[in-house]
């Protein structure tokens, strides 16, 4: 299997996650200003002003790829955080509550803390209760929901308004705190290695749509990182740049990620982070994962002259801020254009927007593609209730009915 | 007393005065939310009520849904599917919650309600934040008037506002005889007087508590003096849980709930434009925990503990609710620790699941606090 695997990604934690958290350390020693920052947030006015971003959300699944998340979520829940909420959250603030042999040392403590309600309401809450244990100011996005699935192009005005005047509101609060000024030069350049970054990704992505596929789920979830993380970065633009060429080569080769494969698959939200190898088992079944929702809700082109306005019209119309329609929408494009026979369904124990509507999901999938998904309850970092024999139970038989 | 046998039986979507409404050809909308501006909507010659759940299992809304999801918003989708809302002509969401605005793409796709309106509620009390919501109630005010064809101008507005204002003053002294020991009505008591407010026109309720408040301290089936408690929560739909309370001793005299104290506290200036004022009154009110001011509304438990003399915190959960779980070890804490109170922090479903041992947890809590 070893030669499947892709050059660009070997090592990629040690390569590229440590390092992230090393020098984010450093940076807080030194003094630099450290943010926390949830998804959603657009971060590229953090990289423009040189605040260094770091992401529990990362860090969770960092924990949980290291199979540490458990004992963390426990903490937590001994100081009476419900066993019902996010998984990422109980796990951060577990981390937060012990400060002995964490991954990468633990998050550098934040001076500052930033966050949006255009994912969900775990974000405002989690990061409420993480300003209150550091006693630092968390500055918040109020989104408003996009209840009409509305299309970047065409948002409602005052939404739109509503987001821009609180990112300059945003803005002169980080100038404040930071003491540094916000270059506008800066930020057109990084939200040019954005787009770019942003590019590259949908590249990556459109190489996925040959058969055999040149990369699954388990690459991608790795991958992603920079998208999400990192987008207005050269790292970021090198990173995607060398993959993109592997994949090409991959492709002109004509070889696949599974040996053989027999079934394209497209999946919905999470991967099970402390059990990624289920996309190889997946693979010896002949079975890959050609697109993520996650993969293709990251991505999106930015105006560089019209930043604030293109950040806003870009996180307004994030899938995670839509109806129900949305989800159909890209989950039904991307069976076309992926050419997929079958959808995964994860939902997320502690997460609303993962789970509710999954079942209209299925529903309007079949009607508008004729292709059949699986549901899966399970819970992206916390493995309690996770039952390995049963769930690749499920999916063998899923993959049955699609022959 | 028997003027209070009156409240619990308007605590539904089929009470007389309903179907009163309804004889006469007037629309009536049902509201998923308290910061639902009710009064734009009675001021156009509609009858807001709030959707309440059941503790009947959701056997409908169990196909859709799992089991992680709000069993209350659960149980509010389950009645609708039951065809339980069927009078209703429309059903308004406000932006407080994942779970409601995700259980929100259910009644679209899977209820027979014929109209339903989102309104988009800030999370936060800002300059921006007022502006915006202002912008969003005028664009409700404007989808109220061409969907029911009438007009909501702004002497309707302003009598709507008397109206509703008049309704929370008495709602405010109704609360004030909860403070002798013992108190003139019981937790439970106000528990369906306030809801029964939000089911039936205001003025008629008004009515109705004038009639109530003359009476009251002539009572004598004074309720039962025991432990005073205060009651912190999201959103319980009728009070069988206080009667549980009571039952094991506990004096339910104060409450932290969006069904309760969070619903009628606050009040609208009555100078001003309506519009205006009322943006303000709904977002300046006591917060909910899906706003991005806890601190606030810790602060209001914190002076309820104080005007009510109580003795002891009952901390509700619902399960999977997500924004008031990330608060209640907080307001667990500082309670105990600020306060030095006696807290108990409980988990629940908003169903009559698991209720033999919420009770045996309650029952303990009290004897604990009567040693």
């Amino acid at each position: 299997m070893s030669e499947r695997r892709l050059e660009t990604l070997k090592g990629f934690y040690r390569n590229y996650v440590k390092p992230f958290y090393e020098m984010a350390h450093k940076a807080k020693e030194e003094g630099k200003l450290v943010a926390w920052v949830a998804s959603t947030f657009p971060v590229e006015i953090l990289l423009a002003m040189g605040i260094i971003p770091v992401w529990p959300e990362n860090y969770a699944s960092l924990c949980a790829a290291r199979r540490v998340s458990v004992p963390l979520c426990e903490l937590a829940e001994r100081r009476g955080f419900s066993k019902d909420i996010c998984s990422y959250a109980r796990c951060v603030l577990g981390s937060l509550f012990d400060g002995e042999d964490l991954p990468e040392g633990g998050i550098p403590k934040p001076d500052i803390l930033v966050a949006s309600t255009c994912a969900c309401d775990t974000h405002l809450k989690w990061f409420q209760v993480a300003s209150r244990i550091f006693k630092k100011p968390l500055l918040l996005l109020d989104v408003p929901y996009n209840v009409e699935s509305a299309s970047r192009e065409n948002l409602p005005n005052h939404y739109l308004q509503h987001y821009v005047s609180q990112l300059e509101d945003l803005v002169s609060l980080l100038e404040k705190h930071s003491g540094i000024r916000l270059d506008e030069d800066r930020l057109r350049k990084t939200l040019e290695l954005s787009n770019r970054t942003s590019e590259l990704w949908l590249k990556i992505q459109n190489n996925r749509k040959n058969i055999p596929a040149p990369m699954g789920a388990r690459e991608a979830f790795s991958a992603v990182y920079f998208m999400l993380c990192i987008p207005g970065t050269e790292q970021a633009v090198d990173f995607y740049e060398r993959l993109c060429d592997e994949l090409v080569q991959r492709v002109k080769q004509g070889a696949g990620v599974a040996e053989n494969e027999k079934y394209r698959l497209v999946w919905d939200n999470l991967p099970l982070w402390f059990d990624l190898r289920i996309f190889q088992y997946l693979e010896k079944l002949g079975a890959v994962v050609v697109a993520e929702t996650f993969s293709h809700v990251w991505a999106g082109s930015l105006d560089s002259s019209k930043p604030y306005e293109s950040l806003a019209r870009k996180h307004l119309s994030n899938m995670a801020n839509c109806t129900i329609e949305r989800r159909i929408e890209l989950i039904a494009s991307l069976v076309k254009n992926f050419r997929a026979n079958g959808v995964i369904l994860p939902t997320n124990w502690g997460c609303r927007m993962m789970t509710i509507g999954e079942t209209i999901v299925k529903k309007k999938i079949r009607e508008m593609t004729g292709i059949s998904s699986l549901i899966l309850d399970v819970d992206s970092t916390d493995w309690r209730n996770y039952n390995e024999y049963r769930v690749k139970t499920k999916l063998e038989t899923f993959l049955k009915t699609l022959e | 007393m028997e003027l209070l046998e009156l409240f619990r039986p308007l605590i539904s979507a089929d009470n007389k005065f309903i179907r009163e409404w309804k004889r006469r050809n007037k629309p009536v909308l049902g509201y998923a939310c308290s910061y639902t501006p009710e009064e734009i909507i009675y001021a156009g010659g509609i009858l807001p009520i709030r959707v309440l759940g059941s503790l009947e299992p959701p056997k409908l809304a169990d196909i859709y849904l799992p089991v992680n999801v709000c069993s209350f918003a659960k149980s509010c989708l389950d009645r609708a599917l039951k065809e339980e809302y069927s009078l209703l002509d429309g059903y308004v969401v406000s932006n407080s919650c994942d779970n409601q605005n995700k259980i929100y793409d259910l009644w679209r796709h899977c209820t027979a309600i014929p109209r339903t309106y989102f309104i988009n509620t800030p999370h936060s009390i800002t300059e921006n934040a007022l502006k915006f919501f202002c912008k969003e109630l005028e664009r409700f005010k404007e989808w109220l008037m061409k969907s029911f064809k009438t007009e909501i101008s702004e002497e309707n507005l302003k009598n709507a506002i008397e109206t509703f204002n008049e309704n929370r003053r008495l709602l405010r002294q109704l609360y004030e005889l909860r403070k002798p020991n013992p108190p003139f009505v019981s937790g439970s008591e106000a528990l369906e007087i306030v809801l029964s407010s939000m089911m039936i026109p205001k003025n008629e309720h008004n009515k109705l508590l004038h009639e109530l408040l003359d009476g009251i301290e002539r009572r004598e089936d004074l309720p039962k003096e025991g432990e005073r408690l205060l009651v912190s929560g999201t959103v319980m739909s009728n009070s069988k849980i206080l009667r549980l309370i009571e039952s094991v001793g506990g004096c339910v005299v104060a409450d932290d709930l969006c069904t309760g104290s969070r619903y009628f506290w606050d009040l609208v200036k009555e100078n001003g434009e309506p519009m205006t004022t009322i943006t303000e009154r709904y977002l300046r009110k006591i917060p909910c925990p899906f706003m991005n001011s806890s601190e606030e509304r810790f602060k209001h438990v914190r002076e309820m503990v104080k005007l009510f003399d109580v003795e002891g915190v009952l901390i509700f959960s619902l399960k999977s609710c997500d924004v008031y779980s990330f608060d209640a070890p907080l307001l667990a804490e500082e309670l105990r620790e600020n306060e030095g109170l006696p807290v108990l922090c409980l988990e629940w479903e908003h169903s009559l699941s698991g209720i033999a041992q919420l009770r045996t947890r309650i029952e303990a809590f009290i004897e604990m606090l009567e040693e």
